[in-house]
């Protein structure tokens, strides 16, 4: 079954009508170390933008900048656009480390953002829902160190799904996850993105994830970050296979544009730890 | 050159002590029993240390009498007000210092100043601040209280991890929301493990309350005890407060259980 | 100034029984006592050399309390000790180990030794006199103290129920008097030294003096039954010395003119000086605070026997002491005359 078969989620609203992402001039520095510089993107309303770049080029950062999260030190990220009555948080994270509370059920880690805007049973009605469409309902009372790392991560995507969200930020979603189970959670992931028709930035430092995910890909150059290229892929989400060459040569593309900058960023990190 | 041949012999195990009930149970009782031997066949004199039959004659004569009751209550209520007051205080300054960094180093100056001042001292100032009455005990035990409370919050605070709460305002969770649902909760194992220390603070504290124009309480019951040379009363007195202490402490035991079933 | 005839007197003494002394050495006595006034016979016989007159080198042990002075001797830290008689005390003698063997200090009738103390607010609300009581609220530093018997013994004199005063334990003496000067507490029992300068000053009212209701034997000389029976040659020169101290005492602070007023003269001076230094050592006001403050001493330094076993009797009706001990055995009357 793909998740992505169904209605769609109410909130998403394809055909151009969501909310289009545009960043200018982004700047930050972090200790005195200039992390990024002179970013200019702009992400369309539904579209999945993915971002990577070496380690520490600022990915997390940026989407941090995104999210209301960090305070950029230059520009601004602007966001435009018509978004649902019932969208609760317009724009929503996912988080690397999944970020639940261990102390509530699945049940209720889902319900936190609902908490403060609707009464227990509409509150109820929805989580109950996006459990469903993230297979956890058998797991609702469970406690999230009774579950695995997908689960668990699928309980994160499930809260954030709960809010319909207009935009979807999504920070390294499945690296804590082992390769097996990042496999199945892309493919679930994709098809829930596309369901919910949200606009999303996707970072991640797997290449192949990127070009599995993104309907562009921005490179992102090592410290101080900055766009690199922009790649379109022209291809539609649903239906792209891992064996696909042409995403193969894709991914090899983007590998030769960053690989000196991963392997400089690599001896950097060594430097700074020494 | 030499040869292994054979089977290879478990080398792991250890370093893994297990608590065991009837072991903690058998050695009090063990110890008890001695003391009662050593009692009876005369090698301590009573005067020094009276038996332990002796001491739960003199138990039994209170229970019966009501003035172990008598002396209990007016104790239980002091621990009571004084404990919670100095917890409710002692948990919102923590907080306060957990969160703001306008509050944080003021009010922690403050708590390192004056939390090392042994409470006794204070008591004299306490029946100027508070009166002879109840309120100078209750301020006693508060005071004491208070000061642990506040520490062990904010450290509790300071331990919540910052990407929880990074979460809740990715959210768009207001701050009473983030505050009552992702800092309390998660500074909560720490509150109470400050709760166990806290508990044996107050009765500690009782005594040194009670030293003061209490007419009844079991620190006003050993101290009129031991100032009467009465053995029997001041250990009976003793037992009592080590017994208050164990129930205090399973309570909390029983509390972390249930609220800490999470983990 | 005042304390040269004194001194010169001591040297005089000193250097006329140097040569018998050397030819015995100097038995060590170690003695228990409170560093307040009331031991002040103890403190002539030292400063007099009457002790040493004796073979004693009596080491003086000060405590700040009553209680642990009786205790002190139990544990075998001192030989000797001058005490309040309090339940603590008697209940250490019921076991057998401490015996009283003279008086002390004596609540007299006309000789002002302690006050009941009345706060103001509670004397302005009627608390003027000792029958009313009842209602009110007692400090006193603990159960079975010299001030709780002595409430106890006021209240069988005046004909009401102790249990119908509210007693404070507050531990201290010190804090007694706070209790009361600050209007915390309704009233207490305070020497003559501090009632009078409270009263004076407007801080509290005395309503009566314990030695004009109740005459009792307040503090006695007592010894460790061990020391009894090791070295009785010891406590009996221990007692002569104690003896002329009481006598050089009657001698200085009890006599009385034929108004009744005390008499003041070169004898009186002379036991001032001997005995600031000991207590209000250096204070300029300590002639008139040792003067105000000195209680009766019993001729001979005589136990109040009848009085000892009504106290022992009165603490047993109370529940304070535990016990039942023959009186008589807690009493070692070989040493000391009895009254």
């Amino acid at each position: 079954m793909s998740a992505a078969q169904g209605p769609p989620l109410s909130s998403g609203m394809s055909g151009g009508q969501g909310l289009r992402l545009t960043l200018r001039g982004i700047g930050h520095a972090y200790r005195g170390l200039q992390v990024l510089q002179d970013i200019d993107l702009t992400v369309a309303p539904g579209e999945v933008l993915a971002l990577v770049g070496p380690s520490g080029c600022g990915k997390s950062t940026l989407l941090g900048i995104m999210g209301g999260l960090i305070a950029p030190a230059a520009g601004v990220v602007e966001a435009h656009g018509a978004v649902a009555d019932d969208c609760l948080n317009p724009i929503t994270y996912v988080f690397q480390d999944f970020a639940l509370l261990p102390w509530r059920s699945v049940r209720d880690n889902v319900a936190l953002p609902l908490e403060p805007h609707l009464p227990r049973a509409a509150r109820r009605a929805r989580v109950d829902e996006v459990l469903a469409l993230t297979g956890l309902d058998a797991f609702a009372e469970a406690w999230p160190r009774e579950l695995s790392g997908g689960m668990r991560q699928r309980v994160g995507i499930a809260r954030a799904l709960a809010v319909r969200p207009a935009c979807l930020l999504m920070d390294e979603p499945l690296s804590a996850l082992d390769a097996q189970t990042r496999t199945l959670l892309l493919e679930e992931f994709a098809g829930l993105i596309a369901r919910a028709g949200t606009t999303t930035v996707y970072v991640t430092h797997t290449l192949s994830e990127a070009v599995r995910i993104g309907h562009e890909v921005a490179v992102m150059s090592r410290r101080p970050g900055r766009v690199r290229a922009l790649l379109r892929i022209d291809r539609p989400i649903e239906g792209r296979r891992a064996t696909d060459p042409d995403l193969l040569a894709m991914e090899a593309r983007i590998w030769a544009m960053i690989r000196d900058d991963a392997a400089t960023a690599e001896r950097e990190r060594v430097d700074a730890a020494d | 050159m030499r040869r292994i041949d054979g089977a290879i012999a478990f080398r792991g195990g250890g370093f893994a002590p297990r608590a065991r009930a009837w072991a903690a149970a058998g050695t009090l009782i063990g110890l008890v029993a001695l003391w009662q031997a050593l009692e009876m066949a005369q090698l301590v004199p009573t005067l020094f240390l009276p038996a332990p039959l002796a001491i739960g004659r003199t138990l039994w004569a209170l229970t019966v009498s009501g003035e172990l009751w008598k002396h209990l209550s007016a104790s239980l209520l002091r621990l009571a007000v004084g404990w919670t007051v100095g917890t409710v205080f002692g948990i919102a300054v923590g907080l306060a210092v957990g969160l703001w960094s306008a509050l944080r180093s003021p009010v922690m100056a403050v708590v390192a100043a004056l939390f090392p001042i042994p409470k006794i001292a204070l008591v004299p100032l306490f029946i100027i601040w508070f009166g002879i009455g109840e309120g100078s005990k209750i301020a006693t035990i508060g005071f004491g209280v208070f000061f642990p409370t506040v520490i062990a919050t904010a450290g509790g605070v300071d331990g919540v991890p910052r990407g929880l709460i990074r979460m809740g305002q990715g959210f768009g969770l207001p701050t009473w929301k983030i505050v009552r649902s992702i800092v309390l909760p998660g500074a909560l194992p720490a509150i109470l493990t400050g709760f166990r220390v806290t508990s044996s603070i107050a009765i500690v504290l009782l005594v040194a309350a009670e030293m003061i124009g209490a007419e009844r309480g079991i620190g006003a019951f050993i101290l009129a005890a031991g100032n009467l040379y009465d053995m029997d009363a001041l250990l009976a007195g003793i037992v009592v407060l080590s017994v208050l202490g164990l129930a205090v402490a399973w309570a909390i035991g029983v509390a972390e259980r249930v609220l800490l079933r999470w983990r | 100034m005042r304390r040269q005839p004194a001194l010169s007197r001591r040297l005089l003494l000193g250097s006329a029984l140097l040569a018998p002394r050397l030819a015995r050495a100097a038995e060590p006595v170690r003695f228990g006592l409170l560093h307040t006034l009331s031991p002040a016979p103890f403190y002539l016989a030292q400063e007099r050399g009457y002790f040493r007159d004796e073979g004693l080198d009596v080491a003086f042990r000060f405590f700040q309390a009553a209680q642990p002075i009786a205790a002190a001797a139990v544990a075998g830290d001192i030989d000797l000790g001058v005490t309040a008689l309090t339940g603590g005390f008697f209940n250490l003698a019921e076991k057998g180990v401490l015996k009283v063997i003279g008086g002390g200090l004596h609540e007299e009738r006309g000789y002002e030794g302690s006050a009941i103390l009345v706060s103001n607010k509670a004397f302005e609300a009627g608390l003027t006199s000792v029958d009313k009581l009842p209602g009110h609220s007692f400090a006193i530093t603990q159960y079975g103290s010299s001030f709780h018997y002595m409430l106890g013994r006021i209240a069988q004199a005046k004909g009401f129920d102790l249990s119908s005063v509210s007693l404070r334990p507050v531990q201290q003496i010190s804090n007694m008097l706070a209790a009361v000067t600050s209007g915390q507490v309704d009233a207490t029992i305070a020497i003559a030294s501090q009632a009078r300068p409270a009263a004076a000053a407007g801080q509290a009212h005395i309503i009566g003096w314990a030695g004009d209701l109740v005459p009792y034997q307040i503090t006695a000389l007592f010894a460790a039954t061990r020391f009894l029976t090791d070295s009785p040659e010891q406590v009996r020169r221990f007692c002569q010395a104690y003896k002329r101290g009481v006598a050089d005492y009657r001698a200085a602070f009890l006599r009385r003119d034929p108004q009744g007023r005390p008499v003041v003269d070169a004898l009186t001076l002379a036991a001032v000086a001997d005995i600031s230094r000991y207590v209000f050592t250096g204070d300029p006001q300590a002639e008139a605070k040792i003067l105000a403050g000195v209680g009766y001493y019993d001729e001979n330094a005589a136990l109040d026997v009848a009085d000892v076993l009504d106290q022992l009797r009165w603490f047993r009706a109370e529940g304070l002491v535990k016990g039942d001990a023959d009186p008589r055995s807690m009493l070692d009357t070989r040493f000391l005359p009895t009254r």
